[in-house]
């Protein structure tokens, strides 16, 4: 269930068992070049300036090819050829399974055709969304995938309403947690509920009775209930390429900015705020 | 009668333990010998305890659990650990997890299924192990 990568897809199919995984990473590893080594290979970079690059990495949030031509030593346009020819000589694991004998290759077509059929579930549309959102690719995986996630999780349906600019907390807060989505852009998710809302959620999630439940845990079941949505949608943008990297929760989230998305919810009242940072 | 599967569990989220501690509840032959809310504490439990199984959340504050999956491995092998995430769907996050020894990268939500196949794959494991010291 959820966002999976092709090699879980296998693992949970009983296809193949975390040892193969193993030796097919094992082996991509040998054999797939990182962009640095293709620079190099060919002609638009001399080593020095790719350690210069990995050192950099360590101080800035950027991939290697981006961070590259930040610093003037990769032009954008070699940027896209080396990207190319990682991409067309890449060796991925279905193929590194194939060689090491774990997976026959007659059958790697029909299994990753089921891997599709499987994750076609998480595939989103691009939406219409304000000049704000509209390029944030992971901000329509989360509107997209909310609804979804709410009736898995907690069975509960949900209608996402308008996205309206954010210009006041909304009224019935009560409980406000955001997750960090730290990419190429940031974005900053929040579910912004009433204690009704927040119950019902906590509640379906856990299992446990509303007795059981005190004010801590309704809060850390919305928080997991987000660390899930956004989870899968940063899942999803990963498998496009686009890395990032999810944060902890924020129980206590200030909303100032970005974008208010209403939820029609049927148990007390709830609402997205999504911000880019 | 077989030894249960003793199973300890790592997540800052409390949600997240109770569900699983529900989830392993109903299964047969399952103890649930402790649950911890980040990597440092689950180090310390796994050492003392040696459980056959660890679900462990991939991202926590402080320690987080690829981090604790190394050092739990490093010094008892023997141990299976799955590693639990929503964001397993993340190509280099699940890699990560196979590379340093996870025997499953299990995502969320949970698909019961999958925890019970798990624990029927640790049990098996834990069958043949015993027959080869034999």
């Amino acid at each position: 269930m959820g966002v999976k990568f092709f090699g879980q897809f296998l693992i949970d199919s009983s296809e193949v068992d975390a040892s193969h995984v193993r030796e097919a990473l094992e082996l991509m590893d040998h054999e797939n070049r990182p962009l640095g080594q293709i620079a190099i290979a060919e002609g638009f970079m001399q080593q020095r300036q790719v350690v210069r690059v990995n050192a950099e990495q360590r101080n800035r949030d950027l991939s290697f090819g981006d961070l590259a031509v930040d610093m003037g030593l990769l032009r954008s346009e070699e940027l896209v050829t080396i990207l190319k020819v990682q991409r067309t000589t890449r060796l991925p694991i279905g193929q590194a399974l194939v060689r090491l004998g774990h997976v026959a290759s007659d059958r790697l077509g029909v299994l990753l055709d089921s891997y599709k059929t499987d994750q076609a579930q998480y595939d989103v549309a691009m939406m219409d969304l304000p000049n704000g959102l509209v390029s944030h690719r992971v901000s329509h995986y989360v509107i997209d995938l909310f609804p979804r996630f709410m009736l898995r999780v907690a069975r509960m349906k949900v209608k996402v309403g308008e996205v309206k600019d954010f210009d006041q907390e909304p009224e019935f807060r009560e409980i406000a947690v955001s997750v960090p989505i730290q990419g190429a852009r940031g974005l900053e998710v929040a579910l912004v509920c009433d204690l009704e809302f927040g119950e019902a959620l906590a509640m379906a999630a856990s299992g446990l009775d509303r007795g059981d439940l005190n004010p801590e845990m309704v809060a850390d079941a919305v928080g997991e209930f987000l660390n899930v949505l956004c989870g899968n949608a940063a899942g999803a943008v990963a498998k496009e390429g686009h890395p990032v990297e999810l944060g902890p929760p924020d129980y206590e989230a200030e909303l100032c900015d970005g974008w208010m998305i209403e939820l029609a919810v049927g148990i007390g009242r709830a609402a997205l705020v999504l911000s880019t940072f | 009668m077989a030894a249960k599967i003793n199973v300890l569990l790592v997540d800052d989220s409390r949600t997240v333990l109770a569900q699983l501690e529900r989830i392993l509840g109903d299964l047969d032959g399952v103890a649930i010998v402790g649950m911890e809310r980040n990597g440092a504490a689950a180090i310390r439990v796994a050492c003392e305890s040696l459980p056959d199984l660890i679900l462990m959340d991939i991202v926590m504050p402080g320690l987080d659990g690829l981090s604790a999956l190394r050092t739990i491995k490093s010094l008892n092998p023997g141990i299976q650990i799955a590693m639990v995430s929503s964001v397993s769907g993340d190509p280099a996050k699940a890699e990560e997890a196979f590379r340093l020894g996870a025997c499953q990268v299990l995502g969320k939500p949970f698909d019961l299924d999958l925890i019970e196949s798990l624990i029927q794959t640790v049990r098996e494991t834990r069958l043949e192990n015993a027959t080869e010291n034999e």
